[in-house]
């Protein structure tokens, strides 16, 4: 008895060893249909992980540098590629966290544009890559949708309604922090999409947008985890709620949902994958993501959420191979990055927001504790 | 011989009694050592090294000092009344060129906190000067970006001019330095953190109580029901232990949202109009209410351990000698279980009082405790420093209610069972 | 029965906790006022149920207690004004010796100085004056039992019931306390109500004894009828020492009869509660009561016996012999015995008197 449970120990150990050679490269993402639609967009179509020899190992994280960073100054990398905001891309490239990238032998366009050339600028002035540690992934964006039995009547079409408690009365849902809603407030206040960014970045900006958002007080219904503004929208709890776009197309695509979108005003976030510096499978890492980043594959997870893919040769296999989704539905309707969603968005702007975060964090923060 | 050689006692073997014994003890005395050694080494690395550390951050700013030495000389002399001297713009021009990719990277990102704009302003600067060949400095750098020229950037690193500074700490209490190190007030639309200590302790007090109240009469039932009753009570106490945090508070969301169940039974039951329905989830009442159920366990378990070494006999006797139950309960079964009371009340409270990934999901607007932000700048706006003076405040919160806990009720009066 | 006769009574009580065993049948007992009263008998034979259905922790199924002639099944413990000495003292660990002993007044609403006189008088009683500002558990387990004793008196209660409350104290000074306790006793004369399985120390401190087993009382009489006199087989062999044959009844003759063992002998014995002949019987015979190779023939009875062990136990030696066909029959021998030869194997002559051999009802 005893000499069996000691052959399983030592089995089992052994095959933890194992398991931890096998698995040589981890890749590190939020978890959710997100990481699925990597993995099975370009993880699994990788050759290295195809042919066997190489197993990718996928963790989950909740955003941000903190691991990345205690990781870099312990000497101790474990991750090899991470997916991460514009703004931590921006501040961990600053701090040496994260390794650069040389993209000029990376994959040109069909038509010729060079790897960078073919992130188009999205009409923000920011094109290419927002760092040089950054390789292009998908766009995002923070949208509001509603849920069109909540009016009978007339429903709400512009980023104006979603301020109009008077209009359309009902809670509305709005995260936790400051980003996106300060550059919809701006729009609802009748500024531009393509100046949003200028007007808010100019002196008394912020205080505009705060000064608009006081027609939201007592109105509000803060969530924090990304399904939750579902489960409020679809419970009554708030007539309309910001979503991040992805969560609200797989509910619509996958589940049948009935939710309406109001595009106006969306606010446009990107998700780049980075590699750690310090990584010990640098010369893998930025093979795989080489391949990560090919049109094909950036189409490929466009199969699986409603996410743009940054590169505008994954947009254009789409177009042409619609209906694209995984289950043959169109998957364009639901997409934030067609050409005439484009001209009614807003692309955050990393940069003034790294200088600016904190800052707002905290301004927001004592608004949502005066919002009662 | 003399007198103390004549009191010295001698063993069998004529070694004096006391070395003999000193010898002997020091044996166990390294047996003891070597027993503990490994989980003092852990302890060590784990926990009173990170300590350390943190309390360091929390009073670093070496950071920026490495990156503009010179400057900061310079800085000392400057009137800070109108904008620096050429000489100034040309040392800050130096050493940004000079400067390391790195250290300067970081160097921003504390620069940044003192004045928003310092990182992008440094992070363009380093890119952009090295098309300026030769001086004056001032005009040609003011041209690159026109910060340069505003006297609220310069002012902003008279807070940074020491290595060691109080300014996280300041920043923990609403507080900072002003340009002449005199502290100040934050703005007001930035003042949050008064706020949130003010939140969370008294979330932390009233979860603190909740259990208490709910989890008294529990333990009681625990302790003196019979064991296959008991078991099962136990059983039902645990549950909360066995369910994922998360599943746990999305059904807390289920039940309590508008349209949830405890709204409908009350408007099924017509003791409220539908239109009436209660807002009990997104707000305070809601991180109230899970927070206690999640926490429930912990003040039941040690209340329970020491109620169950309490015998029945004491309750006996108290009526034999003529009080009422009440009076009786009051007077000698609840003195006997204040161990449990302060083992269970301290427990919830430490656990309540770092809580954030609960009261966020339920809380709504309400819902940012002190650990929200201690993650929060850790993880998005790097800034560690805040961190640790957070933590270092939580910490000291913590022992001196342990101090407090210690006077009034004597820490050998904390008891597990 | 007057009043005076009997302070507490106990009328056809019955005790049942799952309502299909009875753990106390049909008790009826008398407590004299001023008596000290002990309940004996092993544990689960009802002693400890009757003393809680008195101080009112537990409800009599069945009858009704009477004290100082009135009813008191309704009547919750703490109105009942019973001092009661528990098994562990049960003093408040929270509370110093002095908080202990004004607990019972407090609640009684004595004001302050005639709280502190009592205090006093209670402690200088059983001896610990200086004693009052300590814990409980800062004190001797003989201290904490007299701390106990004076908690239990300080309120001048009308009847103070034990729980065993010398169990856990060492031989020795358990049998100082016994004293101790007989003393105060004798000394304010109050009712006591005593519970023991301990039959020396019952023998030691009680006016009466009543010999409890399987919820019944076996027999309730002074310590020395008990010893003397058990009335069956039961409290024979639980009070003292005793050797028992059995055997069934030959003949009877008035008061005595002639009992044959199994082996074949005939013992004559005093019959005490056998009926008829041919009835099985058990001879009860004190081991102190049998003489050794007899020098003189004032024995009825007289057995040869092979001695098979002997114990030396100081002031005499404890002798296990087969006599009769029992070789458990135990003979205390004074060690200043000089007989003939005295070894293990020997044989040697027993006698007895036949009043002193005692015909009980075999069960």
């Amino acid at each position: 008895m005893f000499k069996l449970i000691k052959i399983a120990f030592l089995g089992a150990i052994g095959m933890v060893f194992a398991a931890t050679a096998y698995a040589d490269f981890t890749f590190v993402s939020w978890g959710g249909a997100y990481t699925m639609s990597q993995q099975k967009g370009y993880i699994d179509t990788w050759g290295p992980v195809k042919d066997g020899s190489t197993k990718v190992s996928v963790e989950n994280y909740n955003g941000g540098l903190g691991e990345v960073k205690a990781q870099v100054e312990s000497g101790n990398v474990t991750w090899d590629v991470v997916d991460i905001l514009p703004v931590d891309a921006i501040n961990g490239c600053d701090e040496g966290l994260l390794e650069e990238l040389d993209f000029s032998s990376w994959e040109k366009a069909p038509n010729g544009d060079s790897f960078l050339d073919s992130i188009p600028e999205n009409g923000t002035g920011v094109s290419g890559t927002i760092s040089p540690c950054a390789a292009p992934q998908i766009w995002w964006t923070y949208v509001v949708i509603f849920d069109p039995k909540a009016f009978p009547g007339k429903k709400p079409k512009r980023m104006k309604d979603f301020f109009d408690v008077e209009k359309f009365p009902g809670k509305r849902g709005v995260h936790t922090w400051p980003q996106a809603i300060l550059e919809m407030a701006l729009v609802a206040d009748g500024v531009k999409p393509n100046k949003v960014n200028k007007i808010l970045q100019s002196t008394g900006g912020t205080d505009r947008a705060f000064a608009k958002l006081e027609e939201l007080k007592g109105h509000v219904v803060h969530w924090s985890a990304g399904a939750q503004p579902l489960e409020l929208v679809s419970s009554g709890e708030v007539v309309m709620s910001i979503v991040y776009n992805g969560r609200a197309g797989a509910a619509i695509l996958s589940e049948g949902a009935s939710f309406d979108y109001i595009w106006e005003g969306q606010v446009l976030d990107g998700d780049w994958v980075a590699i750690p510096k310090g990584s010990k499978n640098k010369a893998e890492a930025i093979e795989f993501l080489k391949h990560a980043t090919t049109c094909a594959s950036q189409a490929e997870q466009a199969k699986y959420i409603t996410y743009g893919p940054m590169r505008s040769c994954g947009n254009d296999i789409i177009k042409k191979n619609e209906p694209w989704f995984h289950n043959g539905i169109a998957v364009l309707p639901h997409m934030p990055t067609t050409k005439k969603r484009m001209k009614k968005s807003v692309v955050t702007d990393p940069v003034w927001w790294a200088d600016h975060n904190a800052e707002l964090k905290e301004q927001w923060a004592a608004w949502m504790a005066g919002n009662k | 011989m003399n007198q103390a050689a004549k009191a010295e006692i001698l063993t069998t073997d004529g070694i004096p009694l006391k070395v003999s014994l000193r010898r002997a003890e020091r044996i166990n005395k390294f047996r003891a050592f070597a027993l503990v050694l490994p989980l003092t080494l852990f302890i060590i690395i784990t926990f009173v090294i990170p300590i350390i550390a943190m309390l360091t951050r929390s009073v670093d700013d070496k950071q920026i000092n490495t990156v503009f030495p010179k400057t900061f000389e310079l800085y000392k002399q400057w009137d800070r009344k109108e904008l620096p001297t050429e000489e100034m713009y040309a040392t800050m021009f130096g050493e940004i060129v000079n400067a390391d990719k790195r250290a300067i990277g970081k160097a921003s990102t504390r620069m940044n906190y003192s004045k928003s704009g310092w990182k992008s302003l440094i992070k363009k600067s380093k890119r952009k000067f090295k098309k300026i060949k030769e001086g004056p400095y001032k005009e040609q750098m003011i041209a690159v970006d026109k910060r340069w020229g505003e006297i609220g950037f310069w002012k902003a690193l008279g807070e940074m001019a020491d290595p060691i500074t109080f300014g996280y700490f300041l920043n923990a209490v609403d507080l900072k330095y002003d340009s002449n190190k005199e502290i100040i007030r934050q703005p007001e639309n930035r003042r949050i953190y008064n706020y949130t200590w003010y939140k969370t302790v008294k979330i932390s007090v009233l979860v603190t109580l909740f259990c208490l109240i709910l989890g008294y009469p529990i333990a009681y039932l625990l302790a003196t029901l019979p064991l296959k009753y008991s078991n099962l009570l136990m059983i039902f106490v645990l549950l909360p232990f066995w369910t994922s945090l998360l599943v746990r508070t999305v059904s807390w969301i289920i039940i309590l949202m508008k349209k949830g169940v405890f709204n409908s039974i009350l408007v099924w039951a017509g003791i409220i109009a539908d239109e009436n329905r209660m807002q009990l989830i997104y707000n305070e009442t809601g991180t109230l209410i899970a927070m206690t159920q999640i926490l429930l366990p912990f003040m039941v378990l040690p209340l329970y351990a020491v109620m169950k070494t309490i015998s029945p006999t004491y309750m006996r006797a108290a009526l034999n000698l003529g009080a009422h139950p009440m009076h009786a309960f009051y007077r000698i079964y609840m003195p006997q279980t204040v161990p449990g009371i302060s083992a269970g009340g301290l427990l919830v409270f430490v656990l309540a009082i770092g809580y954030f990934i609960t009261p966020e999901l339920v809380g709504g607007a309400d819902g940012q405790l002190i650990g929200h932000w201690i993650a929060y700048h850790l993880k998005s706006t790097l800034n560690w420093g805040l961190c640790a003076a957070l933590g270092t405040i939580l910490l000291v919160v913590m022992l001196a209610l342990y101090w407090v806990y210690n006077k009034v009720v004597g820490i050998e009066n904390i008891k597990l069972g | 029965m007057s009043k005076t006769d009997s302070f507490v009574k106990f009328e056809k009580v019955d005790k049942s906790y799952d309502g299909e065993v009875l753990v106390v049948k049909d008790l009826n007992l008398d407590v004299a006022q001023g008596e000290f009263l002990t309940l004996l008998g092993p544990s689960g034979s009802g002693k400890t149920t009757t003393l809680m259905m008195l101080a009112g922790f537990e409800a009599p199924t069945n009858g009704e207690i009477y004290l100082d002639g009135d009813p008191i099944s309704s009547i919750p413990p703490y109105k009942r004004g019973i001092g009661m000495v528990f098994q562990n003292y049960a003093l408040f660990p929270h509370m110093t010796v002095n908080e202990n002993l004004s607990f019972p007044l407090e609640v009684r609403k004595l004001n302050k100085s005639d709280i502190k006189d009592k205090i006093e008088k209670a402690l200088s009683m059983v001896e610990l004056e200086e004693f009052g500002n300590r814990m409980p558990l800062q004190l001797s387990g003989g201290q904490q039992q007299r701390v106990a004793l004076a908690r239990a008196l300080v309120f001048e209660p009308r009847l103070i019931l034990m729980d065993e409350p010398l169990g856990a104290l060492d031989k020795k000074l358990r049998e100082q306390m016994q004293y101790e306790i007989k003393h105060i006793h004798e000394r304010i004369g109050i009712t006591v109500v005593y519970v023991t399985h301990d039959q020396s120390e019952a023998l030691t401190m009680s006016n009466r004894i009543a010999v409890f087993d399987d919820g019944v009382i076996q027999q309730i009489s002074t310590p020395d009828i008990l010893y003397e006199k058990p009335e069956n087989a039961f409290v024979a062999q639980f009070i003292g020492e005793n050797n028992q044959i059995k055997g069934k009844v030959q003949s009877i003759n008035g008061n005595n009869c002639v009992v044959k063992t199994e082996a074949g002998e005939e013992i004559k014995a005093l019959k005490v509660n056998i009926n008829s002949v041919g009835d099985k019987t058990i001879i009860s015979l004190r081991p102190e009561r049998v003489e050794i190779n007899p020098t003189n023939s004032n024995f009825e009875n007289i057995f040869q016996a092979k001695i098979k062990e002997l114990i030396y136990l100081g002031d005499h030696i404890r002798t296990r012999v087969e006599v009769c066909g029992d070789d458990q029959f135990v003979v205390k021998v004074p060690n200043t015995y000089k007989g003939a030869e005295f070894k293990e194997g020997v044989t040697v002559k027993l006698a007895w008197k036949a009043t002193d051999s005692r015909a009980l009802n075999s069960r």
